[in-house]
């Protein structure tokens, strides 16, 4: 009823063109009204600011006052400045770890909450349980776990005979790797829950016929798994890296950049010159060399994967 | 949360364009004198909400009984992101016409963003100290009202136990870590657990009696003399005299439960734990001992004869945009809360006032559960309080750098030099 409607009121010539266009608008309006609570306040909250950053970044401004025009001078600083070569060692010293690390971890579980093991809704809850968890809470209960004199991390190790336990989080050597350890704990239950989407989708009949032509358990990970599950794998890694880059409050709650700078990295960096020091043009600065850090490596990976589906 | 850093801080940055076509012309008034017409001032402040009886509303209503037209009303502020909240008003023009300052570091943005009056015609009486702390480039920019010395609280019973005499106010450093193995036996034999000593986690509590004892400046970028006090900590932490810093850290210790559960028989802390020790005790969240208070160990005996110790002021400063009778009442208030008038009521309620005589004295001493002896009257009102923090753009980078400095050197392996040249470098990177 309702497509003979619409054929007749297509066909029949000026009136109904105008009715249509009306349609049209409606339907765009009606469009517009859905998304736009979320793009004000992306544009408001995000946007704008993002644009200003790009302002401020060339700028000495200091909160109050007008901001004097400073052209490169704040990236000038930035290469002589040897916190924000920390920051910025320290900082790709973290995706390092965690990057592969979580992918890793999150590929695994999901393989293994795949197959039909008792309780895998279970499991699957549980891993997912400490990205939900508040962050203040995860940082008081790892620093105590790591706690170097008392923490049952150390005891364990002292039982096992190892007569010296790192001093983890209290160590400049060992507190960013455990930094790492605790964020891919928290954020492995999430990108399994991404890889477990992805791998609902790799189809049975490829596999059972992998199995007919004789290969193994690896092999047809390899060939036919991986594969299938390329578009997720795609995803996870850009998403992976970009919150490695951009890594803050967890540090911010577990070590605070210490000790001494051994955890200090580019958004703390930023955080310290902005609100801690008033510096804001210069916090701009390092914001924009963030920025152009992900954007580029975030390209890289497009390419890639582009390479890869041709 | 990179993205929402950016996003405040431009969101600050369109306030703060907006806000600077309007208020160019702030200059400070001549103080005129004040007239019995209604004024009504508000005034930011901490913690109400959680604290009904506060120094805040303490020294706004006695104000008040003294000039019935003037009312003062207090607006509560998150006290974790104070200076953060303050500043983002002052630059959207909404700021109250009072601004007490919670830490001194924030009055040099402030003042020099055009946002405090010049409130040097308000005479900063004989006998108030903590006045220098508010002033930039020669012009005062708050009155002080109360400061908070660092002394040594000291658990009588448990010197009693370990058969070790209390202190007498002529400890050095060295009788202070001598007291502390002392105790450590003396402790054991008792069969307690209580340790010798806490040190808490804040950075100041090495480096600023380094820097007030020897007579240095942070700000001239050169941190080596603060070796000799790092030694002694590490020392203290190395023999088992106190927590080492990474337990201290990684346990979230706090310096109440130390001292108020006796897991430590002495705290170097400042005088606001008084009041919430004898809170504590009377509630019960804390146990029941004798306690006292002695002046802060001194670098040399010599020294001990005139206490230095350092810590830093609380004061209120003005709106630059007041004038008229407001800026008039805003004045007179200032010049209420440094008097004996002020300070008595502080005094009253255990807080210790900028300025101090002998009935301000007998005032907070009068209190119960506050120890009574002579030595912590003479630690509560007889040591020189040097500032911790300079009103200078650079404190708050050599901050961020001395903070990074200490968990190296308290945590690290003990290459006390490297942690040094490594704090200098950052300080020299930001500071110029």
């Amino acid at each position: 009823m309702t497509a003979i409607a619409t054929d007749a009121s297509v066909s029949s010539m000026p009136p109904a063109h105008r009715r249509g266009s009306k349609l049209r608008r409606r339907n765009t309006l009606i469009g517009w009204s859905f998304i736009l609570p979320n793009f004000l306040g992306f544009a408001l909250l995000t946007l704008i600011p993002v644009l200003a950053l790009f302002y401020l970044g060339f700028t000495n401004w200091n909160i109050f006052g007008t901001a004097k025009w400073t052209g490169l001078a704040n990236f000038q600083r930035l290469i002589g400045d040897t916190t924000f070569h920390t920051a910025l060692i320290n900082t790709f010293y973290y995706a390092l770890i965690h990057i592969p690390l979580s992918f890793v971890a999150a590929l695994g579980l999901a393989l293994l909450l795949n197959t039909k093991i008792r309780g895998a809704a279970f499991f699957r809850t549980a891993a997912f349980f400490p990205y939900i968890t508040s962050i203040v809470a995860i940082a008081v209960v790892w620093n105590l776990l790591f706690s170097p004199q008392y923490g049952p991390i150390n005891e364990f190790l002292r039982f096992i005979g190892i007569a010296n336990p790192p001093g983890w989080l209290q160590s400049q050597e060992w507190a960013m790797p455990a930094t790492a350890i605790v964020s891919t704990w928290r954020d492995m239950g999430y990108y399994m829950i991404l890889f477990l989407a992805g791998l609902q989708a790799v189809p049975r009949e490829l596999h059972e016929a992998a199995r007919m032509d004789g290969a193994g358990v690896w092999q047809r990970f390899w060939n036919v798994t991986m594969p299938c599950l390329r578009p997720t794998t795609f995803f996870v890694t850009v998403m992976l890296t970009i919150n490695s880059f951009k890594v803050f409050d967890l540090i911010l709650v577990m070590t605070g950049g210490g000790p001494g700078n051994a955890t200090l990295v580019l958004s703390q960096f930023i955080y310290n010159q902005g609100f801690e020091q008033n510096n804001f043009g210069y916090a701009s600065a390092a914001s924009i060399v963030l920025f152009f850090i992900c954007l580029l490596v975030t390209i890289g990976q497009f390419l890639i994967n582009k390479k890869r589906s041709a | 949360m990179y993205r929402k850093i950016t996003m405040a801080a431009a969101v600050t940055a369109v306030a703060a364009l907006a806000l600077a076509g309007c208020s160019g012309t702030s200059t400070t008034t001549p103080s005129a004198t004040l007239d019995n017409s209604p004024v009504k001032l508000t005034m930011s402040a901490w913690n109400l909400a959680a604290t009904p009886t506060n120094e805040f509303k303490a020294l706004a209503d006695a104000f008040t009984a003294e000039h019935p037209n003037v009312t003062i009303e207090l607006k509560d502020y998150d006290a974790a992101k104070y200076p953060t909240l303050v500043t983002a008003d002052l630059a959207a023009g909404t700021a109250t016409d009072l601004i007490t300052i919670k830490t001194v570091v924030d009055v040099v943005p402030w003042a020099e963003g055009g946002q405090l009056a010049d409130v040097s015609d308000v005479k900063i009486g004989d006998g108030v100290k903590g006045g220098a702390s508010y002033n930039v480039d020669g012009k005062q920019y708050a009155i002080p009202y109360r400061l908070d010395g660092n002394v040594i609280y000291y658990n009588k019973d448990l010197f009693k136990a370990a058969g070790v005499a209390d202190p007498d106010g002529t400890w050095t450093w060295d009788d202070y870590v001598a007291a502390a193995e002392k105790l450590k036996t003396g402790l054991a034999a008792a069969g307690s657990k209580a340790l010798p000593a806490y040190q808490h986690g804040w950075n100041t509590l090495t480096q600023n009696f380094a820097t007030v004892q020897t007579g240095n400046d942070v700000l001239k970028g050169d941190f080596s003399y603060m070796k000799p006090y790092y030694e002694r900590t590490l020392k203290m932490q190395a023999d088992g005299l106190q927590l080492p810093l990474a337990t201290v850290t990684a346990n979230k210790t706090t310096y109440q439960a130390q001292f108020g559960k006796q897991s430590a028989a002495m705290e170097i802390m400042g005088t606001w734990y008084v009041s919430t020790l004898v809170a504590q005790q009377a509630k019960g969240d804390a146990d029941k001992f004798a306690w006292g208070i002695a002046p802060a160990p001194q670098k040399d005996a010599a020294a001990t004869k005139a206490p230095v110790t350092f810590g830093d002021p609380t004061g209120i400063a003005i709106n630059a945009k007041l004038e008229g009778n407001k800026l008039a009442a805003a004045k007179a208030f200032l010049a209420f809360i440094e008097s004996e008038k002020g300070a008595s009521k502080l005094a009253a309620m255990a807080i210790t006032p900028a300025f101090i005589n002998d009935a301000v004295t007998a005032a907070y001493f009068g209190l119960a559960g506050v120890p009574t002896d002579d030595l912590s009257k003479k630690a509560w009102s007889g040591q020189k309080i040097l500032p911790q923090n300079l009103p200078n753009a650079k404190q708050p980078v050599a901050n961020t750098a001395l903070v990074a400095m200490h968990s190296a050197i308290l945590t690290g392996s003990g290459d006390i030099d490297k942690a040094i040249a490594d704090a200098q470098a950052q300080f020299k990177n930001s500071a110029g």
